[in-house]
């Protein structure tokens, strides 16, 4: 272990000499874009000091280091409040989804390089308004067009939803219907667009916690050539679920990024109930430790995959739970911290950073039980994938997509 | 700090597995439990003749100079098939009480004896609701205990026990030859754990330890036998996660196997995430024995176990049906099982108390949970 502790050692340092410039007091008080080019030069200086694609070939601009030396850069990374939160869909999914399949390397490469340096950001355009969940069910159409030359091309049709900062997308990958006269899953095509493209529109719609960090996306009539496609037609379904594994073994987090147990016996360390300090009450004492052991249980799974991984093992499918088990304890904490705040727990700061403010933590809490995969979806994927459970029954299943009842 | 186990440690399971499958018997499991005082004669002798009693001594006593992570490997696989008496954890117990007693002429007189199954140890600290009771009522006067203590497991066949007492209402850790105690067996809802109430008349005891180095060994000792627990808790909660999963499978119902209901394949995922959660955090808290954060881990694994065991007995019998609940399907016996081990030891309020008193008092400075 001795050279990842060093390599940890390594990460802490320099992140720690990054505080001043980008940590949380420099940026108090910062509107959303001004936030974000200091994530940029932030980025940057993760690129300069290679701490950007650590486990990307060095032919891409990264590091040619192992997963595991990513996952313990960004545990440490994730202990301060850095303005990183712009690139992780870029990084963690879009981007890598280029490096791998698109078919230009020398393109992909520069494109590539370009967003490790926090220059350009792409998105990912895969849930749509009729459709999150079932994914395979998207209604964006891409048909082809011949107006771009010999090689052809595609006319982009549709709307795309709950995509992650594409107000400051450069660029994005797009999941996109075909052929409608096949099975839905069928009948996909993987392309990367351009978002500042003629025929698209990114509207920021807002959340319930008052932020507005995901987008509608309107495509009209937006043409492509046939260089954009990344997957072969029709096998668009295949490389976006390659796609959600790329980062199969991500840095979790067990308080489901929300505040920490260490800042909720902080809050209630002073405070009363009927006139009994909290501290001393059952009630109190049993969420503390019964979110204790569940989260230390999740922490042991990622320290134990991390050992797994040091060993050449491949890590158990355990590792999913994270996000089901985490953020359901991050919400219910959240709602008796502020239970116990009593009318003080009313006050509602805008700024307020999920890691550390209840009512941020509590309020944000419904979007993360739903993104990225709703709890139900992932207690089907652990009884069908991991149990060998039978699937829900599926009306649609094998039906052409143009023949399913809407 | 956690471990990946290594194939001699993967070794023991699967050994341990193939010795406990070759006597797995419902039908005695189910005799045993209308009888006072049955003993699982069968389940000893192998404990002992694999040298499960012996894991954690030191070999010059015999043992096998291992320690809590091997000894909850076993434990689990003992849960898994219910197997087992007490005295996976209470000769642990016992025997780690002598060796940090110090005392040679003791160690001499039982560790060997322990660790080879010839001598029955148990752990007798909790009067009536109280595990660990601030002052017990069992009275050490310097050379002799009096005093009852309740339903004390293995306490009906136990030649041994460690007994929490006091002496001018300072905690005192004694050792008891049970020959000179009686006890009455009491008739419980799961008769093979051998709960006794054991009542001291002038027993001889000698002290272990007394005053505040008295309540540390025995917090100590009983984070010890708790991990064992929980491993077999965890081993318990595993198998009912594949019977149900399994059932789920086989059984069908308006046209399709009852596990392609969301209620019921989502329960079964839920169990999957609490015996995940119990694994990871039995083993991490066996990688901290002699650790700062072992009550604190050993905490976590008791109450992750603990709900894993519990749940799974619930919802396992719930995904039964009618069957789940007949005396020879034999579901109960995990059913009881999951209670008994919930109780002894400390229920899960003793635990949430340790919990939270180390996470106040600091423990947590650090830890991302």
């Amino acid at each position: 272990m001795t050279d990842l502790d060093g390599w940890r050692r390594q990460a802490r340092a320099w992140l720690e000499t990054q505080l001043p410039a980008f940590g949380k007091a420099a940026r108090i008080g910062l509107s959303e874009p001004e936030d974000l080019a200091f994530g940029r030069r932030y980025q940057r200086a993760k690129f300069d000091a290679g701490f950007a694609g650590i486990n990307w070939s060095p032919a891409f601009g990264g590091r040619g280091l192992t997963p595991l030396h990513k996952l313990i850069f960004d545990q440490e990374e994730a202990r301060f409040d850095l303005p990183m939160g712009y690139f992780g869909v870029s990084l963690g999914i879009a981007v890598p989804v280029v490096m791998h399949h698109a078919p230009d390397r020398e393109w992909a490469r520069a494109r590539v390089i370009e967003a490790l340096k926090g220059e350009t950001i792409w998105c990912q355009m895969f849930s749509e308004p009729s459709g999150g969940s079932d994914l395979a069910g998207l209604r964006t159409r891409a048909e082809p067009h011949g107006a771009e030359g010999s090689e052809g091309g595609w006319l982009i049709n549709g709307q795309k939803l709950w995509t992650t900062y594409a107000q400051y997308a450069d660029y994005g990958v797009l999941l996109a219907r075909s052929d409608p006269a096949v099975a839905k899953h069928k009948g996909l095509t993987f392309f990367w667009v351009d978002m500042h493209a003629p025929g698209v529109t990114v509207r920021p719609v807002r959340l319930a916690a008052g932020d507005a960090h995901v987008n509608e996306i309107f495509f009209d009539d937006m043409a492509i050539p046939d260089s954009q496609r990344i997957s072969a037609v029709g096998a668009g379904f295949a490389t976006a679920m390659a796609t959600l594994m790329i980062e199969r073994y991500s840095a979790s987090d067990p308080a489901g990024h929300g505040p920490p147990l260490s800042r909720f016996i902080e809050t209630v360390r002073d405070r009363c109930i009927n006139g009994r300090p909290a501290l001393e009450d059952g009630r109190v004492r049993s969420a503390i430790a019964r979110a204790y052991a569940m989260r230390s249980g999740l922490d042991a799974i990622v320290t134990r995959a991390m050992l797994m991984m040091e060993a050449g093992m491949e890590p158990g499918p355990e590792g999913s739970l994270n996000k089901l088990v985490a953020v359901r304890s991050r919400q219910k904490l959240s709602e008796l911290a502020i239970d116990l705040m009593g009318h003080e727990g009313l006050a509602w700061d805008r700024q307020g950073h999920t890691k550390e403010d209840w009512v941020a933590s509590w309020l944000g809490a419904p979007t993360l039980r739903i993104a990225g995969g709703a709890d139900e979806m992932l207690l089907n994927t652990i009884a069908e994938r991991i149990l060998g459970l039978p699937q829900d029954h599926r009306p649609d299943k094998g039906v052409p997509f143009n023949q399913i009842p809407v | 700090m956690s471990v990946v186990y290594d194939e001699a440690q993967q070794a023991i399971g699967d050994a341990a597995r193939r010795a406990l499958a070759a006597q797995a018997d419902r039908q005695r499991q189910l005799a045993a439990l209308e009888q006072v005082g049955a003993f699982d004669l069968q389940f000893h002798e192998i404990a002992a003749r694999q040298g499960w009693l012996a894991m954690a001594l030191p070999e010059a006593h015999g043992g096998l100079g291992l320690g809590l992570i091997e000894q909850g490997i076993v434990a689990q696989a003992c849960g898994g098939v219910i197997a087992g008496t007490p005295l996976l954890a209470t000769n642990a117990g016992v025997a780690q009480a002598i060796i940090a007693g110090g005392d040679a002429a003791l160690a001499g007189r039982w560790l060997r004896r322990l660790g080879a199954g010839d001598a029955k140890g148990a752990v007798a600290f909790a009067e009536a609701e109280a595990m660990l009771p601030d002052t017990a009522a069992t009275q050490w006067d310097g050379t002799t205990l009096t005093g009852s203590k309740q339903g004390v497991p293995a306490g009906l066949v136990a030649d041994v026990a460690l007994v929490w007492a006091s002496r001018d209402g300072e905690p005192v850790l004694a050792l008891a030859d049970l020959a000179g105690a009686s006890r009455t067996a009491i008739d419980s809802f799961d008769n093979g754990r051998l709960h006794a109430d054991l009542i001291f008349a002038a027993t001889p005891a000698t002290a272990l330890a007394q005053g505040e180095a008295a309540r540390a060994l025995a917090l100590d000792l009983l984070a010890r036998m708790a991990t064992i627990t929980a491993h077999e808790q965890t081993g318990g909660a595993e198998a009912l996660l594949w019977i149900a999963r399994d059932y789920a499978l086989a059984r069908k119902a308006f046209g399709q196997p009852i596990g392609a209901f969301q209620s019921v394949k989502h329960r079964i995922a839920e169990l999957y995430a609490l015996v995940e959660i119990a694994r990871a955090n039995c083993i991490h808290a066996a990688s901290r024995e002699g650790q700062p954060d072992f009550l604190l881990a050993a905490a976590a694994a008791r109450l992750s176990a603990g709900e894993a065991y519990d749940t799974a007995a619930r919802d396992c019998v719930q995904i039964h049906g009618g069957f789940g609940v007949t005396w020879e399907g034999g579901l109960h016996l995990h059913m009881r099982r999951a209670r008994s081990l919930a109780i002894e030891l400390g229920h899960a309020l003793f635990w949430e108390d340790i919990a939270v008193d180390e996470l106040v008092g600091g423990v947590l400075v650090g830890s991302r949970a």
